[in-house]
C-alpha cells in the first residue's frame, strides 16, 4: 500500500492552524457571549467556555493579559471579548485566545435567578418563621442526591463516622441537565412521606449550569412544601442557589450537610456526662441547703430557750385579763346610766296621766257606738215593718190581707194589711 | 419487617431517654422541686444517664441505604467500599 498520501493528524492540525493563522479577519475578531465552565488555572491563565443559545467556543485568556483585567470573571457572565482565532493542535480544535474582556451587562441566567429569587422572597417562602428546626439526633436522614460521585459518598461516611446510630437512605436523583429539577421534587416528596427525620438535599461543585436545578422554582417550591426539615448542600461554600434560601438550613458543602445534620457520639456523650455532673452538683447543693436549713432551726431563738415562748404568752395573757375587766366595768356604767335616765321619764313620773288618756278615748267610742246601734233609734219611736222576717222597704212588697210583724222599742205588734198605697216619698 | 420496628423502636427509646434526661436535669435546676421528689428524679436520671451511654458505647454502625425506584430498600455502598 501507498502510505504516501497518508498524512499523520498533528500534520493536519497544523496545517489548519496555519491557515487560521493566516486569515486577517480571524486574526482580530470581536465577540461577544457568556462564560461558563470558568477555570482559574493555578499559573495564572483563564480557560472557560464563551457560548450563546446553540453555540460554544473554547477560550483561554493568558497571565499577561488576564492580569490586566478589572473585574472577576464568572459562570454566567455575559462578555465582550477581543482576540485572535486559532487551533491546539493537539486537541483538534480551535479556540479564541483572548486578548482583552469586559462585561457586558448581566448574564442572563444571573438575571433569570435575581427574578426568581425576588419574586419568592415577596411571597415569604425565605421567611424565618417557617424554617423548621432540624432534630439533634435523628434515627433517620434522607439523602436526595446522585448515587454517584463525592457528594453522596461525603454525606453517608460523614454521617455513619460521626453517629452511627443514624440510618441514612439514599433517595438517588439526577443533579444536572433538564430532567434534574423534576427527579429532585420527586424525591423530595417520597422522602418526605416515607419518614425520615431530616432530609439532605444536594450535590457536589460545578459549573452555575450544573448547579441551576437547584435554581428552578418547582424544586424551591418541593423544598418549602415539605413537612420535613430540609437542609440544603448545594456545591461549594461561595454558591448560593435559590433551594439554600428556602431550605430550613444552609449548608456550605454536602459534608457539612451531614455534620450539621447529626451530633458526633463524643459530644453526645460529654453532654450526658455534663448532665451527671449538673445533677450531682444539684444534689449536693439541694443537700447542703436543706441541712443549714436545719442548723438554723436547730439555733433559733425559740428553741434554744423554749421558755421564753411561756414568757410572752404570759405576758399576753395579763393583758388580756387587764382588758376585759375593763370592758366589763364600761358595759355596766352604760347599762346603769340607760336605767337612770328611764326611771327620769315623764310618763313613769306621772302614771296616772296614762289613764286618763285612756278613759277619755273610751267614752268617746261608746258615743260613737250609741249613735251607730239601730236598735238606738227605735228608742226614739221608729219602728221595724217586716214580712216572713224579711224587713220591707217598698209598700209594693205586700198585698191586702197580708201577715206582717211590726217591732217596737219595746215589744212587737202583728198586724193584717188593709190597704197599700204606692207612693214615691 | 418486624425486625426494622422493634430496631425503630429502640431507636425511639434512646432520644425519649435523652429528652427526658434533659427535661429533669432542667427541672431539677428550676428548684421547684420537693427534696423527696427531687432524689426520686435523681435516681431516675441516673439510670438514664447508665441508659444512653450504654447505647452510646454499643451502637454498631448502621447499614447504608438505598430506596430504589420499585420502593426496595437495599443497602448501599459507595465506590470507596467497594
Amino acid at each position: 500500500m501507498n502510505n504516501e498520501k497518508y498524512l499523520k493528524i498533528c500534520e493536519l492540525n497544523n496545517y489548519i492552524k496555519s491557515i487560521l493563522d493566516q486569515d486577517l479577519f480571524l486574526n482580530k475578531v470581536y465577540l461577544k457571549g457568556e462564560i461558563s465552565n470558568f477555570k482559574n488555572h493555578t499559573r495564572g491563565h483563564l480557560y472557560f467556555t464563551l457560548k450563546d443559545e446553540t453555540s460554544r467556543l473554547n477560550a483561554v485568556m493568558f497571565l499577561n493579559n488576564a492580569s490586566k483585567l478589572t473585574f472577576e470573571p464568572e459562570d454566567g457572565m455575559n462578555v465582550l471579548v477581543e482576540g485572535r482565532i486559532s487551533a491546539y493542535p493537539s486537541q483538534g480544535s480551535y479556540q479564541i485566545y483572548v486578548d482583552k474582556m469586559e462585561p457586558d451587562g448581566l448574564g442572563a441566567l444571573y438575571i433569570e435567578f435575581e427574578k426568581l429569587k425576588k419574586k419568592l422572597a415577596t411571597e415569604g417562602l425565605f421567611n424565618k418563621e417557617y424554617k423548621k428546626e432540624i432534630p439533634k439526633y435523628p434515627n433517620r436522614i434522607g439523602v436526595i442526591t446522585a448515587s454517584t460521585g463525592a457528594a453522596v459518598k461525603d454525606i453517608m461516611s460523614t454521617i455513619k463516622r460521626r453517629y452511627p446510630l443514624c440510618e441514612a437512605i439514599l433517595f438517588p436523583t439526577l443533579v444536572q441537565g433538564r430532567d434534574a429539577a423534576p427527579n429532585i421534587v420527586k424525591q423530595i416528596k417520597r422522602a418526605d412521606s416515607f419518614g425520615v427525620d431530616t432530609i439532605i438535599v444536594g450535590r457536589g461543585g460545578g459549573s452555575i449550569e450544573d448547579l441551576w436545578a437547584f435554581n428552578e422554582e418547582i424544586v424551591a417550591r418541593a423544598i418549602f412544601d415539605c413537612k420535613t426539615p430540609i437542609i440544603s448542600a448545594v456545591g461549594h461554600e461561595i454558591d448560593w442557589t435559590i433551594s439554600d434560601f428556602v431550605a430550613d438550613l444552609r449548608a456550605p458543602t454536602p459534608t457539612g450537610a451531614a455534620e450539621m445534620a447529626v451530633p458526633t457520639v463524643l459530644d453526645t456523650l460529654s453532654m450526658i456526662d455534663n448532665y451527671k455532673i449538673r445533677l450531682n452538683r444539684f444534689v449536693k447543693n439541694m443537700v447542703n441547703t436543706k441541712f443549714i436549713t436545719l442548723r438554723n432551726l436547730k439555733n433559733s431563738f425559740v428553741l434554744k430557750s423554749p421558755m421564753s415562748m411561756y414568757e410572752i404568752k404570759e405576758q399576753k395573757l395579763d393583758r388580756l385579763v387587764d382588758n376585759i375587766t375593763k370592758d366589763i366595768k364600761n358595759i355596766l356604767i352604760a347599762k346603769d346610766n340607760e336605767y337612770k335616765r328611764l326611771q327620769m321619764s315623764y310618763i313613769l313620773q306621772n302614771p296616772l296621766n296614762l289613764i286618763f288618756d285612756k278613759k277619755v278615748k273610751y267614752d268617746l267610742l261608746i258615743n260613737t257606738l250609741k249613735h251607730v246601734n239601730p236598735l238606738g233609734i227605735l228608742e226614739k219611736g221608729y219602728s221595724l215593718v217586716s214580712k216572713d222576717n224579711e224587713l220591707l222597704k217598698d209598700s209594693r212588697e205586700v198585698k191586702k190581707e197580708d201577715e206582717i210583724k211590726i217591732k217596737l222599742y219595746k215589744g212587737e205588734i202583728k198586724a193584717i194589711v188593709k190597704e197599700t198605697n204606692y207612693e214615691q216619698i | 419487617m418486624p425486625e426494622e420496628g422493634k430496631r425503630l423502636k429502640l431507636e425511639k427509646t434512646f432520644e425519649n431517654a435523652l429528652q427526658e434526661l434533659e427535661g429533669i436535669v432542667k427541672e431539677l435546676e428550676s428548684g421547684n422541686v420537693e427534696l423527696d421528689t427531687a432524689i426520686e428524679k435523681y435516681t431516675e436520671a441516673m439510670k438514664l444517664v447508665k441508659f444512653c451511654n450504654e447505647k452510646l458505647n454499643d451502637a454498631t454502625a448502621k447499614v447504608n441505604k438505598i430506596l430504589t425506584e420499585d420502593n426496595e430498600l437495599k443497602e448501599f455502598k459507595t465506590e470507596e467500599q467497594d
